[in-house]
């Protein structure tokens, strides 16, 4: 019996408002990002299994958007949209990521894929960032300058050794 | 929280009192906005914890509270065991999908 990988995911805070997770799963590629962005796929993976999945709409293209909802077993209902800024199919996908349980909350999520030997590691970047991001949401520059100006604000008040 | 910190007014009052403490009209004077405005985000600031203030003769003084910052990681954190579970259940599925997919090759 081949050892599974659950629990492996390595989840990383590179700053207060940026959460990498790194996977590796036992799959080729191609597979991976089929599985990630084919709606038929992904309703057999995206929602706890106790829960069930009632929105699974993806258009795979730049402009394009995603929106998926599950109802969890006590009711509650969990939406996640967003836009598709960047796709390059297998290997790298950029989208703006919106869950509606979280206010206020809009990120930008990169997924990177890579292959080695059979293996592929998924590299996800979720990325908040404020108000002033959102209205360039069809600028990359806009947004990553924005994104960039706020995450050195909120190390600059962090760092330790500040007064206050 | 993030709505606090999304103006950039907002942010420029931070930044300002990252130097230390700051009467409402220092604050005006760093920022060339008018003197309500300050006050209404200095209002929106502390109702989240961000700033304090205290009186000091006939001035309020500001100052920055950075630790409140602290809570927002703590709260992302918190979706650890679900990013987990999403991930894993993935990897049973592709597992599964090529599975099949030797079966039918067979």
């Amino acid at each position: 019996m081949t050892p599974n990988r659950h629990g492996s995911a390595v989840i990383e805070y590179p700053s207060n408002l940026e959460i990498v997770t790194t996977r590796q799963f036992d799959a080729p590629v191609g597979l991976v990002f089929d599985v990630l962005t084919n709606p038929d796929h992904v309703i057999h993976w995206f929602a706890p299994f106790e829960d069930t999945m009632t929105v699974c709409e993806i258009d795979l293209r730049v402009g394009g958007s995603y929106h998926m909802v599950f109802v969890t077993s006590d009711g509650a209902e969990c939406s996640f949209r967003g836009t598709y800024l960047e796709i390059e199919q297998p290997s790298r996908i950029v989208s703006t990521w919106l869950f509606e349980g979280w206010p206020d909350a809009e990120a930008v999520e990169t997924v990177e894929l890579e292959e080695v030997d059979g293996v592929t590691t998924a590299r996800m970047n979720l990325a908040f960032r404020d108000q002033t991001g959102r209205d360039h949401m069809t600028r990359t520059d806009g947004q990553e300058d924005s994104w960039d100006k706020m995450e050195d604000y909120l190390l600059s008040l962090t760092r330790e050794g500040r007064p206050g | 929280m993030f709505n606090a910190l999304a103006d950039g007014h907002r942010r420029g009052i931070l930044d300002a009192l990252l130097a230390g403490e700051r009467a409402v009209g220092e604050l005006v004077d760093d920022l060339s906005i008018s003197q309500p405005q300050v006050s209404k985000h200095l209002r929106v600031l502390s109702e989240v914890g961000l700033v304090a203030c205290r009186a000091q003769g006939r001035h309020r003084l500001y100052r920055l509270k950075p630790e409140q910052l602290r809570p927002l990681r703590d709260w992302v954190s918190s979706y650890e065991p679900a990013i987990n579970a999403r991930l894993d259940r993935m990897d049973d599925y592709l597992i599964q999908l090529q599975r099949e997919g030797d079966d039918s090759d067979a």
